[in-house]
């Protein structure tokens, strides 16, 4: 498939890396995500914000991901936050229960607020 | 029918059973028509294929292969259907009874007996006389299935996946019954699984079961379906409850795997005393509760995180069942396969089809085999992922019904005495 179903872009803000994922996530497209966050890791960012507002699918491969960032970023002592969680992700996320190991924001703001160390 | 004839029965049994412990599969077609020559009768095994569309035989080497039969649309189609014995006349002219080839209550094949000659004095008679030899050829080709690739050969129509092949050896039976409750599964796409997976035990108070999605594809995912099964079957076994179960199978992920897999899971434990169920819902779609050919409820818990992702709040649920009812599970490949225009196929069309299956009286294998072919079906190209069902039917009836009918008289007849 040689069509872009997920595109990522990211912005960092200190310690912070926000990115802005718009498409479907599934175990196909999940990639360009991956590659995303793992710079941003590699870049010396400690907290990731997933701003999900453009994405309107995901399967349990892009769940997967989430769990594996949450992992990596609670490691190094920050923690992936998920903002603007469009309906059809937050069903998947109840439904698995994830929802209680990912923090979920309203707002890329808010959740960038979160994810900024306190002190 | 007289003594003779039941003594020629006898010799028959006990020549496919000596001949038995020395059989290779490709052995099974001639040395089984030796043993019943005798009674002026000639067998077919016909095995079922992996998919459950069609009859195949299962040939001699060399021997001339018959084209398959349909298991939709045909006589002992519709035999292996409704797990009940059926008589036939051939194109030969030849009578012939297609009888259910059944090991225990999981469904094999067919067996074809051709009766040339004398009509049989009995007929009832007869044809229990026949499923008792299919009875016992059913527990012999299972057995003998392992010894050479010839019988899996002839039930497989494409390869299987290294995945495939892996769960292939260790799931338990699709079916098996036991007096108080009748448990059928099955997974599809069978050639090309990606992390779905079940496992079960029955005892005399309880079932046991779980099903199992695990997150990723092909052998990735099949590694790690296949971990955790083996960590709650262990633990199950000895004497761990639902939540040292679930954290075993957290510990066997997190500690094989440094990367995450995590799989979905409903481990269940249903009293066959009390028809209470107690259950761990491990982020997995909940199981439906059937009552009279009707869907009742969503059973809805709070549960924990999927296995693979520690999570100690483990919460059991409970529901207590009614005699009679059905449980049925599934994972997530069933309600989300779409068709090309992202049609999904949902939980109505899922619950639809049960009901009716269920009003319809099929054997619970049967009423299984048509939702997944319903799932298949839906899809235009190959299934994005694997849909696995579990039912489970807290029935003696239905128990019965997965096994042969004139095994079901007999039953009646000893209970009478």
């Amino acid at each position: 498939m040689t069509e872009q179903i997920l595109t990522v872009s990211a912005t960092t803000e200190g310690p912070v890396t926000v990115l802005s994922a718009a498409g479907e996530i599934d175990h196909d497209s999940r990639q360009s995500l991956e590659d995303a966050a793992e710079a941003a890791l590699q870049d010396g960012s400690r907290s990731l914000v997933l701003d999900l507002g453009a994405v309107a699918f995901c399967d349990s491969g892009g769940l997967s991901l989430f769990v594996d960032l949450h992992k990596r970023t609670t490691t190094r002592g920050g923690r992936l936050h998920l903002a603007s969680v469009q309906p059809a992700v937050t069903a998947v996320l109840l439904a698995t229960n994830l929802d209680r190991l990912l923090p979920v924001h309203a707002t890329v703001g808010e959740a960038v607020a979160a994810a900024r160390p306190t002190g | 029918m007289g003594e003779p004839e039941q003594l020629r029965w006898f010799t028959a049994l006990r020549t496919i059973l000596d001949r038995s412990h020395l059989w290779t599969p490709e052995d099974v077609p001639l040395s089984l028509n030796a043993a019943v020559a005798p009674l002026g009768l000639r067998v077919r095994v016909w095995l079922v294929d992996y998919e459950q569309v069609a009859l195949r035989a299962l040939v001699e080497p060399g021997g001339e292969s018959p084209d398959p039969v349909p298991v939709d649309g045909s006589l002992p189609g519709r035999a292996f259907a409704r797990i009940e014995s059926m008589a036939g006349l051939g194109r030969d002219g030849v009578r012939r009874w297609w009888v259910p080839m059944l090991d225990g209550t999981d469904r094999l094949g067919m067996i074809e007996f051709l009766v040339s000659g004398k009509t049989d004095a009995d007929q009832q008679e007869f044809v229990r006389h026949c499923e008792m030899l299919a009875g016992l050829v059913g527990h012999l080709v299972a057995t003998i299935s392992r010894r050479g690739d010839h019988i899996d050969r002839t039930r497989r129509t494409q390869p299987m996946s290294t995945a495939s092949e892996l769960l292939g050896r260790i799931l338990p039976p699709l079916t098996s019954s036991t007096d108080r409750v009748a448990l059928s599964a099955i997974l599809q796409p069978c050639y090309e699984v990606g992390g779905d997976g079940f496992d079960y035990a029955l005892d005399d108070t309880t079932a046991k079961l779980v099903i199992l999605d695990a997150v990723g594809r092909g052998l990735r995912a099949g590694l790690a379906c296949a971990v955790a099964l083996a960590a709650i079957r262990t633990t199950r076994n000895a004497g761990g409850d639902l939540a040292e179960q679930a954290s075993a199978a957290d510990a066997a992920l997190t500690g094989q795997f440094p990367d995450t897999r995590f799989a979905t899971a409903v481990l269940a434990e249903l009293d066959l005393d009390s028809g209470r169920l107690r259950f761990v819902n491990a982020g997995h779609p909940p199981p439906l509760l059937l009552r009279g050919g009707k869907l009742v409820r969503e059973l809805k818990a709070t549960g924990r995180m999927p296995l693979g992702i520690t999570d100690p709040s483990g919460e059991v649920a409970e529901h207590i069942l009614e005699p009679e009812d059905r449980l049925l599970l599934y994972t997530d490949g069933v309600t989300e396969a779409r068709t090309a225009d992202g049609d999904r196929f949902g939980l109505g069309r899922l619950v639809d089809l049960a009901e009716q299956h269920e009003r319809a009286g099929l054997p619970a294998p049967e009423t299984l085999r048509r939702l997944a072919h319903a799932v298949v079906d839906h899809q235009s190209g190959p299934p994005a992922d694997d849909a696995t069902l579990m039912l489970v039917q807290w029935s003696t009836p239905a128990a019965l019904n997965t096994v042969a009918r004139a095994g079901q008289a007999t039953r009646e007849d000893d209970t009478r005495s």
